[in-house]
């Protein structure tokens, strides 16, 4: 089975959000819930880059290991996902995660910021796959029609890659061969314990 | 513990798609609107949260998009002209998928073009047909609306005459629309009627084409892939053009290309760039001539190119020779080393391309900036080939086509010009008598010393520019060379905010008897100022709500299909121009060429046969081979275009077509020209995408050499340059009826062809031309014998019929460099386009008033991704507004300190003009250089800190409000096009 | 486990984030971006010298916790959390129950060596017993609701299934949340109510040297709180204070000023608490089954005489010559 990942290749972003909007398009994600984000490093000083971040979907995921209640599970596709119906709000996962991934819909104190949303790699939740209530709680499953996240999928520049780790770190090294100098594939380390050289 | 999915579960999905989709109540979308309480009747209470939330339910209810169709259309933002697909289910966009097919976009999208579904079902949407009435909005009908707009016209036409009216039409039209609504001027008897395109390219067009023919970018966004040498000046495609960077970074990763870019502000293009260069804003004319000074020094220009296909470029030399190294820096900030290294790359690493945007145009030398830039390209001989070219991003989503259909005051759809012969050219296509045109037009009264017009005069005189509107209105009407000031606007898509001296457009606003406001959603014009009564706002669909055929910037021309019938009580612009003509009498006449299809309200055009009229028309820019049926050809078959020469595969249904047919796409559709997708390429066939520089400047040219005598240059292309294939091998003249008969290729005309073209000519047969014959029949033995229709000329380094025929640098109007204003000052006191234009007056005034030392700060402004243009529609998406909330001002950290301005925090941002000034977001940082400010120009609904949200209906005001830039800037106007000096002024800004 | 990594989150991670910042060019006048670029890779190695640093840059929308791009401090959390944590609570309160269970085996109950004496002496007050209580009940349900967020997935979640497991943990949330605010209350009546009597003194060192008369034989003397209890105080209002301030900051997360500092907070809230529950594990069974007469000082609020004479002769005495100081004064007209 594949092994689901994002790489964005920092050399490619031009912090155009679409991988933001085309979230909140697919998705119908709320205002305020950010599922992704482009962060700009360096901003206005020569050798700024941006870096479209989300849920990576880490290997021995942190926020699955610190769930008080054990709400996330990760599919074959090695897509970690959560219950929303055991999720308890209480904001573990945010600590834990090192991308800031988790979302609540409430802006308010402990325990009161509602049940954590987050990237789902465009693949639903626990409910059966495509079914309404899925949609409603977690967004589409485009993995279960077949396709990727819409957020990789519309990249303006192909900056964002998502799919099975060992093609698009294949699709990177071919780039960073031609180009002749990498970006760093950011998070690869920390979410997946992988230097990906270059 | 959860049981973790199994891959069969995923696997299943499908079929319980299928399950899904039939018990989970989907909503059609009669349902959908029922619900949203938007059926006639129960619209008034609808509030935009209701809206909302049942928009959120609708959607949950739905579920995943499933059983849906599948609708290509065309963004309608910028002018890259990704395509959209959508899925639409019952009615009711459900969802967007990428179009990897399209090789413009290949399923790419920015921020905007991913979030197009919710400006369709966006619940700020003008909802009805509205009038102000003492302050308040009214609901009423579409008749209503017709007739009491249509009547208040006829009422100020009888007192203040038709040119009274400004028509301002949109960039956001389809091509159709655009070519409707300047139809629909020329019928109501004005050229007062322009669009977007004079505040972002009029200038580029006014340059380019006075140089080489045409006034387009001469490659496209998927050639930049060869270009070794990319130039970026005064364009952010990162920001403004998204989906081209996807071409341009590969370009750079496959060629190891250079990207050289020059900009006041460090962008996110130059943080792509291998070379970034800080230029001082307004500065551009010395910049290239730095550079060219470098070229011509070392000998690095094109001396063939130059030979064969440049006139002129001697009297450029003269000029280049006062820039060198030291007054460059000392005017642009630019290092000598570094000025030099840009000018050997991009003179010797080629094919180099030039690429630029507002950054360029928006000034007061906009078009001499233009010209400059013109100069180095064919200096580098970087015109006409793979790879190279002025890559001139433009706009909006089909600013291109509505300037090629002659939203504009000085043009007939497709560039023919104001002239007789255009005019009976037209009146010949739309079966319309010449002398009925003439009748429409008003009578120009002498007055303020210059001489009466009579009508065919003024029918032959360039109108009054959208960027100086209110100036029409409140001047004294002896300044305004019409026969009386402004007393209306009618507004089609069009922001109220993107031109500078906002507070003259409040009082202009304040004068106007009627403004008309059709849009789908509510623009600056309705918030700003403080009318009562006499304002109408008209709900119009976007492009995604009707069909048509739209151009993004490289001229390929694409089909969108309708999306989803207007929503809410919106209706087409076709029915809209229809049914205002049909008020205003001429309705009959106008569209008697055109199938009508029962839209929402009634009747209206169909694009299909609008688009038909204009193949039979618009032979002057090759817009006749562009049918509905190979333009919907091309959209089904997208995937067998090559992604770099955009050419169709063999074997395929658009086999050799380049794609969308780039203008120019010669003779009739039958003839299957391919289209142009590289323009003066003379690598390629006439009949096969070639081409030549166009000679429209005159055969020969009279020089007078150093002796006093006098020698006639030739105009037309020497050395043997011509397109491959031709049969004649050097330069030639345009083709006529006339040339024809001298080279004995008449006798290739069909009888047919020969009777339209002695229709045509009457009495002189000879005189028909390539651009007037109907028939096409010029065009296709021009083309048979592999010439190109226009001739085969010289482009031009001295364009002498323009104010500066050889750019000179001058100072921007409000100039941080007041020692410098005295040795390169603005141009003298003149009249450009039916008013004043005070150049030197406004610059003198400020040097003596001081101005910059109490605005010390240079404010310069361009666009954020998130926004397109005034911003309503953007400003009113949810998805992307949460991105932008507030307006802001980009400031150095030292000036910043200097002012105690903390970042995030409220500043007050002060212009020179008017005592005005802004309330926005201080965002410190080093995009912009010390003494630099930067402001986006997307924002509206706040007026000098005071917040106008309720000036707009309810539940129609955008999501995100704030002051407009143009509150600041200040005055300066090209002197060709009345193109405003939006990128650079002065400012001062303080902590609020 | 590294423990050195751990012991700089408690420490070094000190309330204060740690952005990174990269070394810019001089003149942003004459730069090439692309090869100036940012890499990952200069971020990994400020990681090295600093496990804290976070990777912050620019980001339009509002919320400013967006803007933070990496933080891979959280790993060393997680590790926390996930191992530290738990061995220390494992240690800390199975072995404070193991050594208990030893020590009642060994020692067994402790009792009245003079026999009940038949008249008692009152030792706490109604409100004293209200305070001492109250704080005592939201203790034990704040401890079950705490250590149900680290334990519960290991111990209750496999007996009684993940939603009702859910259900359970939610209403432990609210309960933690709601009852740490009597429960911060009654740790501040305490103070103000007992802080007189536990005054460390020198009679404490002579206690803990006799080793509170439980170990050794015979009685060390004691006022009114013995050096053990005095402990016991110190450490519920000291303890309490930490697990109040770092609750508070738990329980609001926008004043505390960044996910570094709510680690911080959540450890010292996590290790606070278990050394308390072992401490309070003690002090309940010397309260109860450990010591004979000893639940009666807040059972009823009177003790035995003889009992009150062992463990707090001094207290007694004091008590004795209040009352007959008293007595005096009433006596006094009479004669």
């Amino acid at each position: 089975m594949a092994r689901m990942k994002f790489l964005c290749d920092a050399d490619r972003c031009i912090e155009c959000n679409a991988c933001v909007t085309a979230c909140k398009n697919e998705n119908e994600v709320p205002w305020g819930i950010n599922r992704r984000r482009v962060v700009t490093i360096n901003d206005g000083k020569p050798g700024e880059r941006s870096v479209s971040m989300a849920c990576m979907h880490c290997t021995d995921a942190p926020c699955a290991a610190v769930c008080p209640v054990d709400c996330f599970y990760t599919t074959a596709d090695a897509v970690v996902l959560h219950s929303k119906d055991l999720c308890i709000g209480c904001g573990y996962c945010f600590y834990a995660c090192p991308f800031g991934a988790p979302q609540y819909p409430k802006v308010g104190n402990f325990g009161s910021r509602g049940k954590m949303d987050k990237c789902t790699f465009c693949s639903g939740g626990p409910e059966a796959d495509l079914s309404p209530v899925e949609f409603q709680k977690y967004g589409s499953n485009r993995l279960a029609e077949g396709k990727l996240p819409l957020c990789a999928e519309m990249c303006s520049t192909k900056s964002l890659l998502a799919g099975d780790g060992e093609i698009i770190a294949q699709i990177y090294k071919e780039r960073v061969v031609k180009r002749g100098y990498g970006s760093g594939a950011w998070g690869w380390q920390t979410a997946y314990k992988e230097n990906i050289a270059i | 513990m959860l049981i973790k999915r199994k891959t069969a579960d995923v696997q299943r999905g499908r079929l319980q798609a299928a399950i899904a989709g039939l018990s989970s109540g989907v909503m059609d979308r009669r349902a959908f609107l029922r619900r949203s309480g938007l059926v006639a009747g129960g619209v008034a209470a609808a509030g935009a949260l209701q809206i909302g939330s049942v928009r959120k339910a609708e959607a949950a209810g739905l579920g995943p998009a499933t059983g849906t169709k599948i609708v290509k259309n065309i963004c309608t933002h910028c002018s890259v002209g990704c395509t959209v697909k959508a899925e639409v289910a019952n009615g009711v966009w459900v969802g967007q998928e990428p179009a990897w097919e399209s090789p413009i976009n290949r399923g790419s999208h920015c921020a905007k073009g991913a979030s197009v579904r919710e400006l369709v079902h966006g619940d700020r949407r003008i909802k009805y047909p509205m009038k102000l009435v003492d302050g308040q909005w009214q609901r009423i009908s579409w008749d209503v609306a017709i007739n009491e707009i249509g009547d208040k016209m006829m009422q100020i036409r009888a007192k203040s005459g038709a040119d009274s009216v400004y028509l301002l039409g949109s960039a956001k039209f389809s091509n159709e629309g655009a070519y409707l609504f300047r139809k629909f001027a020329a019928f109501w008897g004005t050229n007062n009627v322009d669009h977007q395109a004079r505040i972002c390219h009029s200038t580029t067009v006014a340059g380019v084409a006075n140089t080489w023919g045409y006034g387009a970018m001469t490659n496209s966004y998927n050639d930049i892939r060869n270009s070794k040498t990319n130039l970026f000046m005064g364009s952010n495609a990162a920001e403004a053009h998204p989906v081209s960077m996807q071409h341009i970074l590969v370009g750079k990763e496959q060629n190891r290309a250079n990207v050289i870019v020059f900009d006041p502000r460090l962008t996110r293009t130059a943080a792509h760039a291998t070379d970034y260069i800080r230029i001082r804003s307004g500065t551009d004319i010395a910049v290239i001539w730095g550079m060219m000074w470098h070229i011509f020094k070392n000998g690095w220009e094109d001396k063939e190119f130059l030979a064969a296909r440049v006139h002129g470029m001697d009297d450029v030399r003269k000029e280049v020779e006062k820039y060198d190294p030291k007054t460059v820096e000392d005017i642009t900030g630019v290092p000598e080393a570094q000025m030099k290294r840009a000018a050997e790359t991009f003179a010797k690493v080629k094919p180099a391309t030039f690429i630029w945007c507002m950054g360029v145009t928006q000034h007061s030398v906009g078009t001499a900036n233009v010209r400059a830039i013109c100069n180095l390209l064919l200096a580098t001989g970087n015109v006409g080939g793979m790879g190279n070219g002025a890559n001139i991003f433009r706009g909006h989503c089909n600013v291109q086509g509505a300037t090629d259909f002659g939203l504009d005051i000085s043009n007939l759809p497709c560039y023919y010009g104001l002239v007789e012969g255009a005019w009976r050219h037209w009146a010949r296509v739309w079966d319309v008598p010449y002398d009925y045109f003439v009748t429409r037009f008003d009578e120009v009264p002498a007055k303020g010393g210059r001489p009466a017009r009579t009508r065919k005069a003024n029918m032959e005189t360039s109108g009054h520019t959208s960027t100086r509107w209110f100036d029409a209105a409140n001047l004294p009407a002896e300044q305004v060379d019409q026969m009386d000031n402004l007393k209306a606007m009618f507004v089609m898509g069009h922001g109220g905010n993107t031109i500078p001296r906002m507070p003259d457009a409040v009082k202009g606003l304040e004068k106007l008897e009627l403004l008309v406001v059709a849009d789908p959603h509510p623009t600056n014009f309705v918030s700003l100022g403080g009318r009562k009564n006499g304002t109408y706002l008209l709900p119009i669909g976007t492009q995604f709500e009707c069909a048509g055929s739209r151009t993004c910037s490289n001229r390929s021309v694409q089909w969108g299909e309708k999306v989803v019938e207007p929503i809410f009580e919106a209706a087409s612009d076709y029915f809209v121009i229809h049914k205002l003509a049909q008020k205003l009498g001429f309705a009959e006449q106008m569209h008697k060429n055109y199938e009508m299809v029962q839209g929402k309200y009634g009747p209206e055009p169909s694009a299909e046969s609008i688009l038909r009229e204009i193949n039979r028309g618009g032979w002057s820019t090759g817009y006749t081979g562009q049918s509905p049926e190979r333009l919907k050809l091309h959209m089904e078959h997208q995937d067998k275009f090559d992604l770099v020469t955009l050419r169709g595969a063999k074997g395929s249904p658009v086999e050799n077509d380049f794609y969308g047919l780039p203008w120019p796409c010669w003779g009739t559709p039958e003839l299957k020209h391919p289209g142009t997708h590289i323009l003066y390429n003379t690598s390629l066939e006439a009949g096969n995408g070639g081409g030549t520089f166009r000679p429209r400047f005159g055969l020969t040219r009279e020089r007078t050499l150093a002796d006093g005598s006098k020698v006639n240059d030739t105009m037309l292309a020497e050395n043997g340059s011509h397109s491959l294939n031709s049969e004649i091998k050097d330069g030639y003249p345009e083709f006529t009826m006339g040339v024809l008969k001298k080279l004995g290729w008449d006798a290739d005309l069909t009888p047919k062809e020969l009777e339209t073209i002695t229709w045509v000519g009457g009495n002189n047969i000879d005189a028909v031309n390539w651009a007037n014959d109907i028939s096409g029949g010029i065009q296709r033995v021009a083309l048979k014998h592999g010439c190109v229709p226009y001739g085969n000329g010289k482009a031009r380094a001295n364009a002498w019929n323009l104010p500066d025929p050889v750019p000179v640098h001058r100072e921007p109007i409000y100039s941080p460099r007041v020692d410098l204003v005295a040795k390169w000052p603005a141009r003298p006191d003149e009249r450009t386009l039916r008013i004043p234009n005070l150049h030197t007056s406004v610059q003198k005034a400020a040097v003596e008033k001081g101005i910059a030392k109490s605005f010390p700060i240079v404010l310069t402004s361009g666009r954020l991704v998130e926004y397109e243009g005034g911003g309503e529609e953007t400003r009113s998406n949810k998805w992307l507004a949460e991105l932008q909330q507030d307006m802001f001002v980009e400031i150095n950290p030292a000036d910043a300190a200097a002012r105690g301005i903390r970042d995030g925090a409220f500043v007050w941002v002060s212009g020179p003009e008017n005592n005005s000034k802004a309330r926005v977001k201080a965002l410190v940082t080093e995009r912009v250089g010390k003494g630099v400010a930067f402001m986006p120009f997307h924002f509206g609904g706040f007026y000098q800190g005071q917040d106008q949200r309720g000036n707009y209906p309810k539940g129609t005001d955008p999501i995100v409000l704030g002051e407009s830039v143009n509150i600041v800037t200040t005055y300066g106007y090209d002197p060709v096009t009345a193109m405003h000096e939006g990128k650079v002024t002065l400012c001062q800004i303080a902590a609020a | 486990m590294r423990f050195g990594a751990h012991i700089r989150l408690l420490v070094t991670g000190l309330l204060l984030t740690f952005a990174v910042a990269f070394a810019v060019p001089a003149s942003a006048q004459q730069v090439n971006p692309t090869a100036d670029a940012v890499r990952e890779r200069q971020f990994l190695d400020a990681l090295k010298g600093n496990p804290q640093a976070e990777l912050q840059g620019r980001i339009t929308i509002p919320d400013q916790k967006a803007a933070t791009l990496e933080r891979p401090a959280g790993r060393d959390w997680r590790a926390f959390h996930q191992g530290t944590m738990l061995r220390i609570a494992a240690i800390a309160i199975l072995g404070t129950l193991l050594v208990l269970a030893v020590f009642y085996l060994i020692r067994g109950r402790v009792r009245t060596e003079a026999g009940p004496a038949g008249t008692t002496i009152t030792r706490f007050n109604a409100f004293e017993r209200f305070v001492h209580w109250l704080t005592a009940g939201c203790f034990i349900i704040l401890t079950l609701s705490g250590l149900n967020v680290t334990f519960g997935k290991l111990v209750l979640l496999p007996l009684v299934g993940p939603q009702a497991f859910t259900n359970l943990s939610i209403a432990a949330k609210w309960a933690h949340n709601f009852l740490a605010w009597p429960f911060m209350l009654g740790v501040a009546l305490m103070f103000v109510i007992w802080i007189k009597d536990n005054i460390p003194t020198l009679t404490d060192l002579r206690w803990f040297a006799a080793g509170g008369g439980i170990i050794g034989k015979g009685h060390p003397e004691a006022r009114r709180f013995n050096g053990g209890q005095k402990v016991v105080f110190w450490s519920v209002v000291l303890g309490g204070a930490a697990l109040s301030v770092s609750g508070f900051y738990l329980l609001f997360p926008f004043y505390a000023g960044g996910v570094l500092n709510l680690q911080f907070w959540n450890v010292v809230h996590g290790i606070v608490s278990v050394l308390m529950i072992a401490l309070i594990l003690g002090h309940i069974y010397i309260g109860s089954i450990g010591m004979e007469g000893a639940f009666d000082a807040m059972g009823s609020g009177e003790v035995d005489l003889n009992w009150a004479k062992a463990h707090h002769s001094l207290w007694v005495e004091e008590e004795m010559q209040k009352a007959r100081a008293g007595a005096d004064n009433r006596l006094q007209p009479a004669e």
